[in-house]
């Protein structure tokens, strides 16, 4: 203990502290702020990165910086763009949005970025939706899945562009193989069990309405919503069993996923239900899970083997070779995120004006890894990426944990998306 | 008016202060100052409100930011609705201020009804636990409050008396008016009798009664005032952020504004602006090497706490007070000789 | 958000009622474990100790990693109790002792401070991915069954564990000779130290027992949630609320009041779902203005 006291002499040394008490606040703000100025001598091409790395969701944010990093680092290897290399500066939110809001201005006028890649959750995603609208700046989110982020008209933004997940897309999907199994199994009861806040509701309501769709004889016989980062679940376990559903879905996510699915063996959950947990097929939250049960349908996050290709086999290799995390659902879409960047960027000619750069990437399609037939679309319309990986898999208990996997087709989600959006008074 | 003549010399101080804001916002070709200082207004309100229960009246509080998320939630929510808007037009943005200050007042009223006649960490606990309360019902009231992902889609701001509050400078002088003018309602408060009855409370406050002073009225007044300044802080950050998020109303949202004040200063009345300053700062540059910020920001919270044992500014006035001690000691010496 | 109907469905059948009322009781005794320690130090040292949720971390992290070296339970469980108590008498020596007597901010920073350091050397030795021990494989049975409800083997033995420990702390305070001194302490420290006893030692003992209260809920919980950093507040915030309802320094107090939370969590997921947090909040503020030392506490706090 005695030892660190050394250390933080530096971060408030008495001149400053001194300085900053005999003049106003400001002195000291220019001070510090100086070094910035300099840095901002612009070679490199600067992407800004506020996400997350403290906290319980930490680990996500990790493996999105891995991905962009190694990504980068391709590139850069490769002689970068126009001759000039790529920079990643990356900023930890702690998830809050004001923090997020304030970073993402610090690191355009400050550190001087050219781009910025939103990777915060929900909450602080809004918040950075607002700053870049602001400095019309621009950005891409790389993993708020909440669909109204790009299809409510009064979140869109000319130069803004989303390259994850929507939840919508997954909705579609699940409540597809959801239909397909229950009719298979005769199964019409369901309960839900998921956390109680903005996501989980609309991501719920969303998997059910189609579930409901595609079979019609569904009834939901009860809901329980525990908190976001409840540690215990024992009374919503007991609440399941009591109402003695056929099949249960949900969207708990990381650490609580993990812990739901430990504590639900305990009472021998999973063998009384079918179950749907659409996050559960991510690398972290299959090798935590020490209890992990077969047969559990799981929605696809990022996996080696989904697609089957080449191409994802080697971007598996060279993520692991260079990170120090597992890859999550995260990591493919920020990595994507990068590409998109760097096809605009070349597009341009390397130019990083943020209203060439949105004509660029509006429509943009892109060689990926990640892509159905190994391309990956931002839609012109509404500025989200379309033709990923949708649909569930089975777990197993052993590598590569989860298998059978059920894509879904695309045109079936954009015809059922049209008609939400319709629906929704999107469009 | 005899205010203005007792307190011209502050005043004056508060001008001045006024002025240097503006010349360095608009003075500088550069958002980053005034992205900068609006975040230590905002910030700065809620630890010096924080302080004048802290400081002044010995009234610990650990849910202080509660008032700050409400501030900032009544202002956007009123605005972010067509039928305020369209009744009040122009008037739109002074009237939900108004609204915001008095409605988390209001607020305050009950809460520190319940709360100030508590001791200090029964008092401490319940404040937290409303706090705890408030943030639970933004998480899960989300057909009104967004839930997590906050107020969305900007909060729009009609222009009022010429002064549009979606250009940056404008809303740069407006947020830095509204903080020296709370700044000085504080040290009014504090330097008047009033303030000095607070201090009497903090110090003894079975002796304030026996004088004849109604602590319970006294506290909650304190109480009430302060968590308004601090709704005022809610207001300026909701500007900036052109929303309102869950997280200001989070127990850690207190905990910074405690430890602004004590790395500041406790018993000056600026101390709490520079440990949000110090705290900022602090904040950035270490993020600018490392992504372990909490442990250097822990590591600088225990150097403060248990190495200089009180704040920045009441380390450099203890300093002073000693030297001149000294120093009238060594002339007393001298002149004995 | 209330559903009686749900509520009165439930009471009238005994499965449900037997899953509720365990359920209350494992949500409770863990409860009842971290703040028991909560209580105890205030009751002796009259301070609040804000970083106890830290302990419940660290005896979490060290029971992991000893079952992860050794694959013994009961072994991880004694040396994350054991771990948390050194940490806590550490704690005690190095920085919380040079608070004692000062106001609460001082002690609410310093606490402040050891959390945020915890959370990231924790951080640094374990990494930010989410951990889970899994049920050791003594426990690995199926649920008993009881009139239709159902009980898992472990949740068992933890209640036991708890309900042992806390018996046993009660002793250790009430009856000892160690739990005689330490309250003459901390009623007349001078007075205890001229006697020729080690006043600082018995304090720092105190609190590392306290600590090691948390530390064995945390190994206790280990199996069955998941370790992330950060993991400790949610349980302080919660302790706290158990400890200011049963009355501060009061053991049967925070038994009483942990009880009653874990049946408001259980019963509330059945009848009010959407309440459940806002209840243990009022639950708490209306003891604090009806009956502020707390259900079972004594002494003058106005």
């Amino acid at each position: 203990m005695k030892k660190s006291y050394t250390r933080p002499r530096r971060g408030i040394d008495r001149r400053t502290v001194l300085k900053g008490a005999a003049a106003a606040a400001a002195v000291t703000t220019g001070i510090t702020g100086f070094p910035a100025y300099l840095k901002a001598a612009n070679t490199p091409i600067k992407i800004g990165v506020p996400t997350i790395l403290s906290g319980r969701v930490a680990i996500l944010g990790e493996s999105s910086v891995a991905a962009i990093k190694n990504e980068i680092r391709k590139i850069n290897e490769a002689g970068g763009i126009e001759g000039r290399t790529l920079e990643a500066v990356v900023r930890d939110s702690r998830g809050k949005p004001d923090e997020a809001a304030r970073m993402t201005r610090d690191l355009v006028n400050n550190e001087g970025c050219d781009i910025i890649l939103d990777a915060e959750a929900s909450g602080a995603s809004f918040a950075v939706n607002e700053v870049v609208r602001d400095m019309k700046q621009f950005c891409i989110h790389t993993n708020s899945e909440t669909s109204s982020l790009t299809a409510d008209p009064k979140n869109q933004v000319d130069w803004v562009f989303r390259s994850c997940r929507q939840g919508i897309h997954d909705a579609v999907g699940g409540g597809l193989v959801a239909a397909k199994v229950v009719k298979e199994k005769g199964l019409k009861k369901w309960a839900t069990i998921s956390p109680d806040y903005a996501y989980g509701r609309a991501n719920t309501e969303e998997f059910m309405e189609y579930v409901k769709l595609f079979a019609p004889e569904t009834e939901v016989i009860t809901e329980t919503w525990p908190k976001l980062f409840q540690p215990d679940y024992t009374e919503n376990v007991t609440a399941l069993l009591n109402a003695q559903p056929e099949v249960v879905y949900s969207c708990l996510w990381g650490g609580d996923l993990v812990a739901f699915f430990d504590q639900a063996s305990l009472y021998g959950l999973f063998d009384q239900f079918t179950a749907f947990a659409v996050n559960l097929g991510d690398y972290p939250v299959l090798t935590a899970i020490k209890s992990r049960p077969a047969g559990v349908y799981s929605g696809s996050r990022y996996h080696k083997d989904i697609p089957d290709t080449a191409e994802n086999e080697a971007w598996y290799e060279s993520f692991m070779a260079n990170s120090n995390v597992l890859p999550t659902n995260w990591s493919w879409q920020n990595a994507a995120a990068v590409n998109f960047v760097v096809e605009a960027l070349k597009k341009t000619g390397g130019d990083t004006d943020s209203m060439k750069l949105a004509e660029a990437t509006s429509g943009l399609t892109i060689d990926s890894p990640f892509g159905v037939d190994g391309t990956l679309t931002i839609r012109e319309d509404d500025h989200t990426l379309v033709n990923y990986m949708v649909g569930y898999s089975k777990t197993i208990v052993d590598e590569p944990y989860v298998v059978d996997f059920d894509q879904t087709a695309w045109s079936e989600i954009y015809k059922h998306e049209a008609e939400w959006k319709k629906r929704n008074g999107y469009m | 008016m005899t205010l203005l003549i007792e307190f011209r010399r502050d005043l004056l101080i508060a001008l001045a202060g006024l002025v240097l804001l503006v010349a360095i916002g608009l003075g500088i070709d550069h958002a980053w100052p005034r992205d900068f200082l609006t975040s230590i207004f905002a910030a700065g309100l809620l630890a010096m409100s924080l302080n004048m229960l802290i400081g002044y009246t010995g009234l610990v509080s650990f849910g202080h930011a509660a008032f700050f998320a409400m501030g900032g939630y009544i202002f956007g929510l009123l605005l972010q609705s067509p039928a305020f808007t369209g009744a009040l037009g122009a008037g739109s943005v002074p009237v939900a201020l108004g609204v915001a200050v008095v409605g988390t007042g209001l607020y305050a009223v009950v809460i520190g009804a319940i709360c100030v006649r508590l001791t200090e960490i029964y008092f401490a606990f319940l404040t937290l636990a409303f706090q705890m309360f408030l943030y639970s019902v933004i998480l899960s009231w989300v057909d009104l409050t967004g839930g997590d992902q906050g107020l969305m889609g900007g909060i729009p701001r009609p222009i009022f008396l010429g002064i549009d509050l979606a250009d940056q400078y404008h809303r740069y002088v407006f947020c830095a008016v509204l903080f020296v003018a709370c700044v000085m309602i504080m040290r009014i408060m504090t330097e008047s009798p009033f303030g000095y009855t607070l201090r009497m409370i903090r110090d003894n406050a079975t002796r304030a009664a026996f004088l004849g002073v109604n602590v319970f009225r006294v506290k909650l007044i304190c109480f009430v005032v302060s968590s308004s300044i601090a709704a005022v802080g809610g207001v300026i950050l909701a500007l900036f952020t052109s929303g309102a998020y869950p997280e200001w109303a989070f127990w850690a949202q207190s905990g910074e504004a405690i430890f602004m004040i004590m790395l500041g200063g406790l018993n000056v009345f600026l101390g709490p602006i520079l440990g949000a300053v110090a705290l900022r700062i602090l904040n950035d540059v270490v993020q600018m090497y490392t992504s372990h910020t909490e442990i250097v920001i822990g590591v600088v919270i225990m150097f403060v706490v248990l190495g200089l044992r009180r704040g920045i500014l009441d380390f450099v006035k203890d300093w002073w007070v000693e030297k001149q001690q000294a120093r009238l000691a060594a002339e007393n010496r001298n002149g004995q000789e | 958000m209330f559903d009686f109907d749900a509520l009165a469905a439930c009471m009238s059948t005994s499965a449900c009622l037997v899953n509720q009322a365990t359920s209350g009781l494992i949500i409770g005794m863990l409860l009842f474990l971290v703040a028991s320690g909560v209580t105890l130090i205030f009751g002796v040292l009259h301070v609040i100790n804000f970083a106890h949720g830290s302990f419940y971390m660290i005896g979490a992290y060290f029971a992991y990693t000893t079952y992860h070296i050794t694959g013994n339970y009961f072994l991880a469980a004694l040396v994350g109790a054991v771990g948390a108590g050194i940490c806590g008498i550490l704690f005690e020596r190095l920085i919380i002792s040079r608070v004692y007597g000062q106001n609460l901010l001082m002690q609410l920073l310093v606490c402040y401070a050891f959390i945020l350091i915890v959370d990231d050397l924790v951080k640094i030795i374990w990494g930010a991915e989410y951990l889970a021990m899994g049920i050791p494989a003594e426990f690995r049975l199926p649920p008993l069954r009881f009139a239709g409800g159902f009980v898992p083997p472990f949740y068992l033995f933890l209640v036991a564990v708890s309900v042992f420990i806390g018996i046993g702390s009660l002793l250790l305070v009430t009856k000892t000779r160690f739990g005689k001194i330490v309250r003459a302490a901390a009623l007349n420290a001078p007075m205890v130290s001229a006697l020729g006893i080690r006043v600082n030692v018995y304090f720092a003992l105190l609190f590392g027992f306290g600590c090691a209260l948390a530390g064995v809920a945390g190994a206790l919980a280990a199996p069955v949630r998941s370790l992330t950093p950060g993991m400790g507040l949610g349980i302080l915030v919660e302790s706290f609320i158990v400890t200011v309802i049963g009355g501060m320094g009061s053991i049967p107090g925070a038994f009483l009041a942990a009880i009653i939370l874990g049946l408001t969590r259980s019963i509330g997921s059945v009848g009010f779902p959407l309440f459940v947090d806002g209840a243990m909040f009022m639950i708490m503020a209306l003891v604090l203005i009806f009956r502020p030392t707390g259900l079972l506490g004594q002494g003058a706090v106005r």
